[in-house]
């Protein structure tokens, strides 16, 4: 397939109107639509109904339509980045970080684009996994990096990119520090510090505290308010296993089938990758996560074949 | 001279099944792609047949491969991951001379991984004149490694997440349905594989880029078992240095 036919095509998706799509493409109508019924051909399918008054996707040109636009999106990101670079133009990338994920996990792949990308200006901004697609749909953000996620959008693209346990983090001074391993008994006499907008706390919940709560002791939103406070001596935390640990602070795996969740990337379908968001998601979607896991195998071992990939 | 390794796996065989740590194939081999070509052939299966007979009678039909740019055109240049998760720009990589580019259809297909032996076979003949050689996959998350891994390859890898790369360069195809159901039945999933439910696929092709950008050599054939051979690949490149 060509890059200008999928142009014609993805005009015509935004538009639904072949006279406006020429028009958007700077091409005679005839071109265009010739264009497109080659793209149709290679397809194996109509991909727009053309009725008089009615121009719309087809089933098959709904199931394609993302996929082209990211794929047209990655063709154009280089050649847009040339241009940029040459205008000398600040590159921003905004990404959102859930609460109970640690800036570590990007600083790699931000580090690896601006050995590319000369402009590059980072802005990390932390929220709640759905206040964070939220963000991504009103353009504030341009990618999230979140744990679950009840109800993605359809319009968000979203890839796994590993899964982990979480563990008990306590301080060593305290009463079950130096067992191997912490079980669900012993968690539930303990007290547990509470992780406010934990997208894993009703997953925990169910696990292990399925007919009564655990006690909580304090709250924070904040992973290192919370690591202070169980060093401080005020309980133990439930941590995911990537999360950096303050060093007078002790990691101990649980017992039985751990809790476990994945790690994903979002971003917006259908809108245009800056070079900086084209090389952040691929970076991103190509990185041996076990280094940042390192006590897991590989970081896909227990993930499902399908990923949930965009639809 | 072309030098290869036999690739262990028979007809379609997903790389990811074999182990993790299998060592890298044994019993080097004198066999061109062509003679090994000839004995994968042997092991097909009559649905494999068919399948093979459908997609490459469709590719050719539909004539997918009249897009893909040809000697004389400029390069697109691109940025992409290799399996380490480390960039590499177009611009980078032809710096110092010239680059063998070649697209390949992923780690499940045999005679990819036999193409990609004999490259790795003949890496150091590139670089006696001046060539860097690197392979794009369609393949991501961590099937790069994996493949790296299993063939024992030192060769640059790179990811082309989301096709962008092999459309720029006219080789991009949606796998018809036929093909789907045949490869879905073998175990393949490119939906896990590609990171994206809608399969596509590079017709496999070989180009030699000069320093400049611009291409100097072009295979592409859609008949995916056959394979541009090294020796043609050095051939090409010696020609391109002895031409300006």
């Amino acid at each position: 397939m060509e890059l200008h036919q999928v142009r014609y095509f993805l005009a015509v998706a935004s538009t639904l109107n072949f006279t406006r799509a020429a028009e958007q493409c700077n091409v005679t109508q005839p071109a265009l639509t010739k264009g497109v019924q080659k793209l149709e051909q290679e397809l194996g399918g109509q991909l727009i109904y053309r009725e008089r008054q009615l121009t719309q996707l087809t089933d098959l040109g709904k199931e394609v339509l993302p996929m082209l636009e990211r794929t047209l999106a990655s063709a154009e990101a280089v050649r847009r980045r040339a241009q940029e670079f040459r205008r000398k133009e600040v590159a921003p990338l905004k990404i959102g970080l859930a609460p109970s994920i640690s800036a570590s996990l990007v600083l790699d792949p931000i580090a690896e684009i601006a050995k590319f990308v000369p402009g590059l200006h980072v802005e990390l901004r932390e929220g709640a996994a759905e206040k964070l697609v939220d963000l991504l749909l009103e353009g504030e953000i341009n990618a999230a990096v979140v744990g679950d996620v009840q109800d993605m959008p359809a319009r968000i693209d979203d890839w796994s990119l590993f899964e982990e346990r979480y563990v008990v983090v306590l301080a060593p001074t305290h009463q079950l520090a130096n067992r191997p391993s912490i079980g669900i008994d012993d968690l539930r006499e303990t007290v547990l510090l509470e992780r406010a907008q934990c997208d894993v706390a009703p997953k925990i919940q169910r696990s292990y505290f399925p007919e009564e709560p655990p006690h909580l002791g304090h709250c924070s939103g904040h992973d290192l308010h919370l690591q202070h406070m169980a060093a401080a001596g005020f309980g133990v935390i439930l941590a995911p296993e990537h999360m950096p640990r303050l060093p007078t602070l002790k990691t101990i795996p649980l017992e039985g089938d751990p809790v476990s969740r994945e790690v994903r990337l979002l971003a917006v379908q259908g809108r245009r990758y800056s070079p900086a968001l084209d090389a952040f998601v691929k970076v991103t979607r190509l990185r041996d996560w076990s280094f940042e896991v390192p006590n897991r195998g590989l970081p896909h071992a227990t993930v499902p074949e399908v990923a949930r990939a965009p639809a | 001279m072309t030098t290869t390794r036999t690739p262990t796996a028979n007809r379609f065989q997903p790389i990811d099944q074999q182990l993790d740590d299998a060592p890298p194939m044994p019993n080097q081999t004198d066999k061109t792609l062509a003679q090994i070509r000839t004995e994968l052939l042997t092991t097909f299966s009559a649905a494999d047949w068919e399948s093979y007979n459908h997609l490459v009678g469709w590719l050719r039909d539909t004539d997918v491969a009249s897009h893909a740019l040809k000697v004389g055109d400029d390069a697109p240049d691109f940025l992409l991951p290799d399996a380490d998760g480390r960039l590499h720009s177009s611009e980078q990589l032809r710096r110092n001379g010239p680059l063998v580019l070649s697209f390949f259809r992923g780690g499940w297909c045999p005679f990819c991984t036999a193409e990609l032996c004999a490259l790795q076979a003949a890496k150091e003949e590139f670089e006696s004149v001046g060539a860097t050689l690197a392979v794009v996959t369609p393949e991501t998350r961590d099937f790069p490694r994996q493949l790296k891994r299993s063939l024992g390859l030192d060769l640059k890898v790179l990811s082309d997440v989301d096709h962008g790369v092999a459309m720029s360069y006219g080789v991009l195809f949606r796998v018809p349905y036929e093909t789907k159901a045949h490869y879905s039945g073998l175990g393949f999933d490119f939906g896990a594989r590609h990171g994206s439910p809608v399969w596509m696929l590079p017709i496999p092709a070989t180009y030699v880029i000069d320093a400049e950008g611009r291409i100097r050599s072009a295979f592409v054939e859609p008949d995916f078992t056959i394979r541009e051979e090294p020796a043609q690949i050095l051939a090409s490149l010696r020609q391109a240095a002895s031409t300006p």
